[in-house]
């Protein structure tokens, strides 16, 4: 950060106040003074140490303010949740519709309805999370007849876990939500493992901030 | 800026999971995933919006509605950034513009008549930090829309100029002008230099 | 145009309406139904991709009723979110017998009705 030794361009303020007695301008004492920088000057100089001063004072007010708004982790996010969740419920995605039961019932679940369900048939795996679930409705797409669907789902594993082993257990996890909890006649079940979790952290990696 | 994860959430919505899936579960239509995180991550950011907009009111307004914003455009998201992040830049951008639509308080020309400068050096006013708070939350609103932005991210939030940058929209340079701006601004209202 | 004469050929708006509400209770009714899907118009505005069952608005009550092909057949759409302890497929089929029976029983002459049943969320 040593913009300020070009300054003609970026020159943030024009106007006569800007060049300090001195002959420093005060966008650059004020940079130095936030970077820390080591200049003798600005500690020999009055008038940049009146300035450097007036930003201290500044500092102090800013902290106060800072701690006055630290009330708010205190912060009831269930009305506010509640409102968003309200409108959100308006405008849901469900997805697309997809067979249930033999071919030809014209019955149908909706997407993320059904993608939910074997979300969590999956997590039922000690470690396993679920992220993306894409279920494909292969009748739709190429054979009229079949009536059965495919499922894309992308995990998260444990660390130590041995995965084409975790995978077919998800799978069937998978496959068995689809019977007994939805009737859903499932072709295929795709896992992708995109992330391999280290389970002595429990779960709170990757929480970002 | 997550955390804050107190209240019960609906079974089965992943309490304990981390944002990325959460995000990609919203962004392919679970509500549910979604309310974990706007649960989740409205402390802070109404704490960004309040620190914005200095009104606790309008600050869940703005917060309601980037919520609102973000449901209807993360199935475009694709996780580019952390969502902690996507919603402080949606928040901060939703805070832009209630703050340019504000009219204006005072011009700025003023500024220079606002607290007596007898009070810089008075070591009674030193004491009354309260006071000072209370000038300073006043004193923002002198600010211009992106200098009060820069500024609060910056100095309140703590943030860097390449995350201010991002967050605003603009160039590293101009969040640097506009912090230094608002601070000479402010530090003239505070009586504190000039 | 309405050929007021004929019996139940072409029913009437508020009869319409009246025969909507009967059915919605004949799915409502069935087992594991938690509730039929409200305002499904505006829900799944732009989601479904599945062929257009004909005209006619929707009805706010998640049953939608048209006769697309003139030749009398009904075709009812049904939207219903059930209970997360009832089998998704046993619950739309208990829904689609409800509402076969209950349109059987009011047109004894007409041909059978064609029912789909969408579930639209488990709670």
């Amino acid at each position: 950060m040593t913009a300020h030794t070009d300054p003609p361009n970026h020159t943030p303020v024009q106007g006569d106040d800007e060049q300090l007695p001195c002959g420093r301008l005060l966008f650059e004492v004020w940079d130095a003074w936030e970077r820390q920088a080591a200049d003798p000057h600005l500690r020999s100089c009055p008038h940049c140490r009146q300035a450097v001063h007036g930003l201290d004072q500044l500092e102090s007010a800013v902290r106060g303010l800072r701690e006055d708004a630290a009330d708010a982790s205190a912060y009831d996010a269930e009305p506010l949740t509640r409102r968003v969740m309200d409108v959100v419920r308006l405008e849901l995605r469900p997805g697309r519709p997809l067979p249930l039961g033999e071919p030809d019932e014209d019955l149908w679940i909706m997407e993320a309805v059904a993608a939910r369900s074997l979300r969590a048939a999956a997590e039922t795996v000690e470690g396993v999370r679920a992220g993306s679930c894409r279920l494909i409705d292969v009748a739709a797409d190429a054979d009229p007849d079949s009536g059965a669907v495919t499922v894309r789902l992308d995990i998260h594993a444990p660390a130590g876990a041995v995965l084409p082993h975790l995978a077919d257990r998800v799978r069937e996890r998978v496959r068995q939500a689809a019977d007994r909890e939805l009737g859903m006649v499932v072709a295929a079940v795709d896992i992708r493992v995109t992330d391999l979790v280290d389970t002595s952290a429990d779960g709170q990696e990757g929480r970002t901030s | 800026m997550a955390g804050a994860r107190t209240q019960s959430a609906p079974p089965d919505a992943g309490d304990d999971t981390d944002d990325t899936l959460l995000a990609i579960r919203a962004a392919e239509g679970d509500e549910d995933a979604f309310s974990v995180l706007v649960r989740r991550h409205a402390p802070a950011l109404i704490r960004l919006a309040t620190r914005l907009l200095g009104s606790r009111a309008e600050a869940e307004d703005a917060v309601q509605d980037a919520f609102l914003s973000a449901w209807r455009s993360l199935p475009e998201f694709h996780g580019r950034a952390s969502f902690g992040t996507w919603m402080y830049r949606i928040v901060t951008n939703r805070c832009l513009n209630v703050l340019r639509a504000r009219k204006p308080v005072a011009p700025l020309e003023t500024v220079g008549d606002l607290p007596a400068a007898e009070h810089a050096t008075s070591p009674v006013r030193i004491t009354e930090a309260r006071d000072a708070v209370r000038e300073l939350r006043e004193a923002l609103d002198l600010l211009s829309a992106e200098q009060r932005a820069c500024w609060v991210l910056r100095e309140l939030d703590g943030r860097s100029y390449e995350f201010v940058a991002d967050a605003v929209g603009i160039s590293q340079e101009a969040v640097r002008a506009r912090v230094f701006r608002a601070r000479r601004c402010l530090t003239q209202a505070l009586g504190a230099w000039r | 145009m309405t050929a007021h004469t004929t019996r139940t050929a072409h029913t009437p708006r508020t009869a319409h309406t009246t025969l909507v509400e009967d059915v919605a209770r004949a799915a409502e009714s069935a087992e594991g139904v938690a509730f039929l899907t409200p305002g499904l118009a505006a829900r799944l505005r732009s989601a479904v991709s599945r062929p257009e069952p004909g005209t006619g608005g929707a009805d706010p009550a998640g049953v939608r009723m048209t006769r697309p092909d003139g030749t009398g057949v009904w075709h009812v759409e049904i939207h219903v979110v059930a209970l997360r302890r009832a089998r998704a497929v046993d619950v739309a089929r208990a829904a689609r017998e409800s509402v076969e029976r209950r349109l059987t029983a009011l047109f004894p002459e007409q041909p059978a009705p064609r029912v789909t049943v969408t579930v639209t969320g488990v709670v």
